[in-house]
Order: C-alpha cells, then sequence, then structure tokens
C-alpha cells in the first residue's frame, strides 16, 4: 500500500520545493529539523531567562520551573527511589519536556499548513506536499535518535547499578528460588524466556519511536487534512475558507491532548524500563 | 530490510545525526543550566526549612523551659514576700504589742508621778495654810486681849491653834 501523499512530501523534499532547498548547503536542512532548532532556542532562551539569577525566594520564571522539576522529581522519586532519580532525572526530564515542546510546537498557526505545493490561486494550495515548519516529533529522525539516546543511557545505567553479570542472570537466570532436578527441567524454558526478553529490549527503540511518530505525524495529516476539508469536497472558495477556520478547532483540543499523552506515555516507558532493571538492586 | 523499511519514513544518517546532535544539546542544556541549579536550590529550601523546624522545635523548647523557670522564679518570689510580709506583720505586732506595753508603763508612771506631786503640793498648801491660821489666831488673839504677847504664849498659842487644825 502505498504511503499518503503528504508521508513522502514529509520524508523528502519534492519537486514543489524551491531549489535552493534542495540543491544547496542548505539540503540537510528540512523543516522538521529547523522546527527542532527552534524549539531549542526556544528552551535555551526560557531556561537562561528563568535561571539566570536563581534566588532562595524564587521569582514567578524560577518559580514555574520550579513548580515543574519538582512535581516530575517528586513523581519519578516515587517509582524510581532517590538513586537512580538523582542519575536519569536530566534525561527524562529532557524527553517530557522536549516532546512536549515540540509536539504543541505543531499546533501553532502554520506550522504544516504553510509551505510548497500545488498553487490554486493566488496564495493559495490545493495541496502542500512539503510544509515549511513540521514539528520535530512528527519526524522518525528525531524520534529514533531520543529513543536511540533513552535506550543508550537506559543500558549504561542498568550495567552501572546492576552490573552485567546480574544482568545476564536476570534475562536467563531460573525465577522462583527453584532447587532439585525441577531446576534443570526449567533452564531451558527461561532461556527461551530470556531470549524473548532480550528481542522486546531490542524492539524497545522501535516501539518507542513508531508510536511517538504515528501519533504526531497522523494528528499533524489529520489537522491539514481538516484545514483543507474545503478543497477535498470541491466547495465554493469562500466555503473553504470558513470551513478550515471552523473546522479543525476540535481537532487543535485532541490534539493539545495528545500531544501531552504522547510525552507522557514517552517518558513513563522509559521510566518503567529503568525501573524494571534497575529498582531490584535498590530494595 | 529493516534500514530499507526507515528510509521509506524518510530516516537517514545526515538528518539522523542532526537530531540527535540537536537532542543532546536541549539534554545538557536542560542538565547543566535547568535541573541542576533548581534541584541544587530546591535541596538546599529544603534543608533550610528542616533547619528552620527544628530551630523552631528548639526555641519552643527553650521557651517552655524559660516558662518553667519563670514560673519557678515567680512562685519562689511569691512565697519570699508572702514570708517577708509574714515576718514584718509579726515584727509589727510585737512592736506594736512593745510600744503599747511601753506607753502604758509610762503613762503610769506619769499619773503616779502627777499624783505624787499632787499629794506634796496639797500637804505643803495645807501647811502653808496651818501656818497662816496660826499667825492668824495668834493676831486675833493679841489684838483681842490688847497685849503684846510673850514669845512663850504664842508659842503655846501655836501649838494649841495647830492641834486643833490637825484634829
Amino acid at each position: 500500500m502505498p504511503f499518503p501523499h503528504i508521508l513522502i512530501a514529509s520524508a523528502e523534499l519534492s519537486a514543489e520545493t524551491p531549489e535552493f532547498l534542495t540543491n544547496s548547503f542548505l539540503s540537510w536542512l528540512t523543516n522538521s529539523i529547523l522546527v527542532t532548532a527552534l524549539v531549542l532556542g526556544g528552551i535555551v532562551w526560557m531556561v537562561r531567562s528563568c535561571t539566570r539569577k536563581i534566588e532562595l525566594i524564587p521569582g514567578s520564571g524560577q518559580n514555574f520551573l520550579e513548580a515543574l522539576v519538582e512535581g516530575f522529581y517528586g513523581a519519578v522519586e516515587g517509582i524510581l527511589g532517590d538513586k537512580m532519580t538523582k542519575r536519569s532525572f536530566g534525561l527524562l526530564g529532557t524527553l517530557f519536556i522536549f516532546i512536549l515542546i515540540s509536539n504543541w510546537f505543531g499546533l501553532l498557526p502554520g506550522v504544516g499548513s504553510i509551505g510548497w505545493g500545488v498553487k490554486d490561486g493566488f496564495l493559495s494550495l490545493s495541496t502542500l506536499q512539503t510544509p515549511l515548519l513540521r514539528p520535530g516529533t512528527a519526524d522518525m529522525n528525531m524520534t529514533i535518535a531520543m529513543s536511540v539516546v533513552s535506550m543508550v543511557l537506559w543500558f549504561y545505567w542498568t550495567m552501572q547499578v546492576t552490573g552485567p553479570v546480574a544482568f545476564i542472570k536476570e534475562l536467563f537466570g531460573v525465577k522462583g528460588g527453584m532447587t532439585g532436578p525441577i531446576l534443570f527441567l526449567l533452564v531451558p524454558l527461561f532461556l527461551f524466556v530470556g531470549v524473548l526478553e532480550v528481542v522486546s529490549i531490542l524492539v524497545r527503540p522501535v516501539s518507542l519511536s513508531l508510536r511517538l511518530y504515528g501519533n504526531i505525524f497522523a494528528g499533524e495529516n489529520m489537522l491539514a487534512t481538516m484545514i483543507n476539508i474545503g478543497h477535498l469536497f470541491h466547495c465554493p472558495q469562500w466555503l473553504t475558507s470558513v470551513l478550515s477556520c471552523i473546522v479543525p478547532v476540535p481537532f487543535y483540543f485532541l490534539e493539545l491532548l495528545i500531544g501531552f499523552l504522547q510525552a507522557m506515555v514517552f517518558t513513563l516507558l522509559v521510566l518503567v524500563y529503568l525501573q524494571l532493571s534497575t529498582t531490584h538492586e535498590e530494595h | 530490510m529493516f534500514i530499507e523499511i526507515l528510509s521509506k519514513f524518510g530516516v537517514d544518517w545526515p538528518h539522523f545525526i542532526a537530531q540527535l546532535v540537536l537532542f543532546l544539546i536541549v539534554y545538557f542544556v536542560l542538565n547543566k543550566y535547568a535541573f541542576a541549579p533548581l534541584l541544587k536550590i530546591l535541596e538546599e529550601r529544603r534543608k533550610r526549612i528542616e533547619e528552620g523546624q527544628l530551630n523552631a522545635e528548639k526555641i519552643k523548647m527553650q521557651l517552655a523551659e524559660a516558662e518553667l523557670r519563670y514560673q519557678e522564679v515567680l512562685r519562689k518570689a511569691n512565697d519570699d514576700a508572702h514570708h517577708l510580709v509574714e515576718e514584718s506583720r509579726k515584727n509589727n505586732e510585737a512592736f506594736s504589742q512593745r510600744e503599747m506595753e511601753r506607753a502604758m508603763k509610762e503613762s503610769a508612771a506619769i499619773v503616779e508621778r502627777a499624783r505624787h506631786e499632787i499629794t506634796s503640793e496639797r500637804n505643803r498648801m495645807v501647811d502653808e495654810v496651818k501656818r497662816e491660821m496660826v499667825s492668824l489666831v495668834v493676831r486675833t488673839t493679841a489684838q483681842v486681849a490688847g497685849k503684846i504677847l510673850s514669845p512663850e504664849d504664842q508659842k503655846r498659842l501655836s501649838e494649841e491653834a495647830s492641834k486643833e487644825l490637825s484634829s
């Protein structure tokens, strides 16, 4: 089954894209990398303006960040324990904040709806092929990058806390404190379970990245479709304009919720992976 | 095959590395400039609150001790004051008693002395009246008799008049 046209457009620049973007030193710069850079700039600006002068009695910006960090830190500490939280909070906090801002950036007016495509009058496109801006989380390069960083750090911290022997024992060892002849009967079974466990660990980055990418990209597509719904039904220009303003509104609220939930899901899954592989050592 | 599927989703090394670097920069920035200083200040604040609570607890205990000491001092002062008042009242009573006795003795002595003086004054006056009366009797007798009385007559008449007046 061929991918929808907009998906191809998001993956590679189409023929309608201006030449300066495809055949120049800017060819590495995709719309999602541009948005990621903008989000990075926004985060740097926000962090520096809120924490430039950290004081014991906080100002409004510092207070906002403190509330965010303290609330999130408490939630993570409740699951991972004090020791692992100190190690992993930076990654988990970054994942949540970055994914949330990236997801919600996609809902700003113009993101995903302004770009290059098939012209349909003055400043109007019948089909948008290459949006000028696209959220980083709607680009699988970014979701895979985040998954890879998360899983590499997960492996590093797991090795630090449990050690390789305990890790392999946890994967392939016979659980339940069995002894005697039954232990030898169960060894092949638990070896097989261990192999399945290894496969599930290897699949984690793929599942993490595909889940986030799929949800956000689907949301982008849905909003683009809702904005162009007048074109799809060949409505007159004035009705198309009215519909493009009214129809997407409920879907924007839905996407706000989905953006938050996906940030939460990605972060919580990494958190759970860490908890599964490290907390038994802490207790 | 896996790489082929990924490439259909637009995944390629340059863009992957670009996004990876951007994400690592975000991680670095947030970790270094947001989480680390904020967690440090939160920890510092938590410690200060703990210290504050400990100090408040200590101050509360000290206050309770001071209150106990104050009550003890107050009770002791009350006892002392009560004791002093009691003692001074007793002293006062004894003093009053003594003064009263002394005053009564003095008044009795004054009365006695006055009585004595009155008696001696009365006796002196009676003696003087007697002497006047004797002299009057002698002078009257001499005028009535029309002659000059001899010293023996005068002495006899004085003795007789004195006897009469004494009786």
